[in-house]
């Protein structure tokens, strides 16, 4: 009953979804499935070692984040508002939404580097139990890079044009593990190796402009993971490369991650990346998670207009498209922060109530979230 | 090597740029309005030894055959004479090019040290009394003439306190200049060992250094301040620091990619001064060759002019040179 509601919701056909969720499952499977075992098994492993009492905790713990970004004469804007959210050990979620959404300034929140002007102006990020907010600049810098690493978009514009890779990667580890230079780069050979840089020796000498945008992009994962983080963000880490290289460096970054027991957030905008690659999925729409659930359940049954929207841009059905898609008589003028959804001036569902009344992130099915008054496959 | 093929490739245009420089700059050497026969001559003399003097300096003949003959002499390393001094142009100039040098170098070098630092300073405070401090300094040093700051250190230093030696040339007059070996006199009296030259030399060098120190100061600092804000923007230094990387790593990369820029702007000022530090020499009677070439200039002696401009192309297309290297070291993609 509930498959035909939404196929009913998601276009005049049922084929429509099946067919997309069949091409998309086809690799997933073969992936995802083996991959998520291995990744329970890994889990378990760790889940022994540590204390219930730590286990409890989740890894990383985001509760109410608000980051706004003072605009002179207006309201602040509010880029990340009220986010919260759990990532357990060895969990990856991914973070989906489109630009300006706010998933870049929630990784930097999280990092506690926003971007200027913006401010954190409430709610706690805690990583292992520990409330980062609590630590001076000197604490967290020895936490960024070491515990909490990020991996980012555009390896040719973040790494120093000036400094060999050996150099840079070596530069982290030499900073945050108390290790000798000579060390540091005997670790970062290893690491080149380990992020499958083919003659590592040679590439360790090696300028960034010298590298190809998927060998620049290791090299950025060899500077993320090279201190072995126990949380790991990537923003849009993989956005730039093209498809071929994009799946290697995936399924590179995935095993990585996996072997060393890390949780990851990862924010993209490739909607079928994250059902590869995440155990769970949060939608975000003007610096709200809109919708978070598990891997199997979002794509399953989204619920979020939105992300409906998002799946179906990402389906390339004109027809699908078509109905999910409405547009703003004015995007930019509409969407005030406060009073009603934000959402409702892009929405086909939109109703009165919409417009009234701001919906709170609610219980959708198990380990299913949204924040929609008419969630996509109720009566509405 | 690359480094050498660099090198060579690069001296292979210097012959050609050479060339143009002194083709350009003795045709409009030549459009100043004025007769030199006239000057030289005096306001007494005959038509027939002007006409006399005319023919025997060659002015007679077209413009382009008077090229091709000072041409074919500055090729014998033969400038002419200066009808001033009545000496050939490179004599003069083997004295005061080297004044020059020592002046704008030395001063230059205290406007790095002044620049630079505070360049970055003011990059890494947005607001607050350095930064406040700083923008007062890029704005003062641009607008106040070096000559202006000169002839007040002069009156304050000299005149009211008397704590530097009299403002006329490089060294005492009493005290016997050094031979010329490199022309600097601090070096030059160093290699005799003559330390009371070099203490008068020193002595003399204070305020003109200072002046053109803290004026040329201001555009290090504001090109040091524009280029390290753009730096430490970067995606690379952000990404440094969200490495957690030391605050004394991320600066210590963040200047050096703005290095080149540096260096850069210090080149062209350092070519600019040669000519530009003239109205420092002239109140500090410093007898170098910015004042040669403006002596020559006012009184239509040519030979002067145009051996100071090849003089100071040469120059700058050396420093050019040198600058290019630098940056070819600091910077890997321009070896690509």
């Amino acid at each position: 009953m509930t498959a035909r509601t939404i196929a009913g919701e998601f276009g005049s056909d049922g084929m429509i979804r099946v067919e997309a969720s069949g091409k998309e499952g086809h690799l997933a499977s073969e992936s995802t499935r083996d991959g998520r075992n291995s990744k329970s098994v890994a889990l378990s492993a760790f889940a022994g070692e540590v204390s219930t009492e730590q286990a409890k905790t989740p890894l990383i713990s985001i509760k109410d984040l608000t980051v706004g970004f003072p605009s002179y004469g207006k309201t602040t804007k509010r880029a990340v508002n009220g986010v919260s959210l759990d990532i357990p050990r060895g969990e990856v979620v991914g973070l989906v939404g489109e630009s300006g959404s706010g998933k870049s300034t929630l990784a930097r929140a999280m990092m506690g580097m926003v971007p200027p002007p913006g401010i954190v102006e409430g709610g706690i990020v805690s990583l292992d139990g520990l409330d980062l907010s609590t630590l001076n600049e000197k604490q967290m810098r020895a936490i960024r890079g070491r515990d909490l690493s990020m991996m980012v978009p555009n390896p040719r514009s973040e790494l120093n044009p000036l400094l060999t890779v050996g150099r840079q990667i070596s530069n982290v580890a030499h900073e945050h593990l108390g290790i000798s230079r000579k060390q540091a780069e005997a670790k970062a050979m290893e690491m080149l190796r380990s992020v499958r840089i083919s003659d590592a020796e040679r590439r360790f000498n090696a300028y960034p402009h010298e590298l190809s945008g998927g060998m620049a992009q290791r090299v950025i994962i060899a500077i993320a993971l090279i201190c072995s983080p126990r949380f790991i963000i990537s923003d849009d880490a993989t956005s730039g490369l093209d498809v071929t290289v994009q799946a290697q460096v995936l399924e590179l970054m995935s095993t990585l991650v996996r072997d060393r027991g890390a949780s990851m957030l990862f924010i993209t905008r490739d909607i079928g990346i994250a059902a590869h690659f995440c155990n769970r999925v949060a939608v975000m729409y003007a610096g709200e998670i809109v919708e978070i659930a598990d891997t199997q359940s979002f794509f399953e049954r989204p619920a979020h207009p939105y992300s409906v929207m998002l799946l179906s841009a990402f389906l390339h059905n004109p027809a699908l498209r078509a109905k999910w898609t409405k547009k703003a008589d004015d995007l930019s003028g509409a969407a005030p922060l406060s009073g009603g959804c934000p959402f409702r001036f892009r929405c086909v569902r939109a109703r009165e109530r919409c417009a009234v009344e701001h919906p709170k992130l609610s219980r959708f099915r198990p380990r299913h979230d949204v924040r929609c008054h008419f969630p996509v496959g109720t009566p509405s | 090597m690359t480094f050498i093929r660099y090198i060579l490739r690069r001296l292979l245009y210097v012959a050609p740029q050479l060339f143009g420089i002194i083709l350009i700059s003795f045709m409009m050497v030549k459009l100043i309005p004025g007769d030199p026969v006239v000057m030289m001559l005096g306001p007494v003399a005959s038509q027939e030894s002007i006409e006399a003097l005319r023919e025997s300096m060659g002015f007679n003949k077209t413009l382009l055959q008077q090229f091709a003959i000072y041409f074919g002499n500055v090729l014998h390393g033969d400038f002419g004479t200066s009808w001033q001094t009545t000496r050939p142009v490179v004599e003069d100039l083997v004295v005061r090019f080297p004044a020059t040098l020592e002046l704008v170098t030395l001063g230059l070098l205290l406007a790095m040290l002044i620049g630079v630092p505070f360049g970055v300073l003011a990059a890494r405070h947005k607001s607050g009394p350095i930064r406040r401090f700083t923008d007062y300094y890029g704005l003062v040093a641009g607008a106040i003439p070096d000559f202006w700051l000169a002839l007040v250190f002069v009156y304050v230093f000299y005149t009211i306190f008397h704590i530097v030696p009299t403002p006329l040339g490089r060294v005492d007059m009493s005290l016997l200049t050094p031979p010329v070996v490199t022309g600097s006199y601090i070096i030059d009296s160093i290699l005799i060992g003559d330390f009371e030259v070099l203490g008068s030399t020193l002595g003399h060098l204070v305020l003109p250094v200072l002046t053109l120190g803290l004026i040329n100061a201001g555009p290090i600092l504001k090109v040091t301040q524009s280029t390290m804000e753009r730096v430490l923007t970067s995606d690379f230094i952000q990404y440094a620091e969200l490495s957690g990387l030391s605050p004394r790593t991320v600066l210590r990369q963040a200047v050096r990619n703005s290095l080149p820029s540096i260096v850069t702007i210090i080149s062209v000022l350092y070519g600019f001064l040669i000519g530009g530090a003239v109205l420092v020499e002239i109140v500090f009677s410093w007898g170098g060759a910015g004042q040669y070439a403006v002596q020559g200039v006012l009184n239509n002696d040519i030979n002067p002019v145009l051996g100071f401009v090849v003089f100071s192309a040469v120059l700058c297309l050396f420093i050019y040179l040198v600058v290019d290297l630098i940056c070819f070291t600091i910077d890997p993609r321009m070896r690509a």
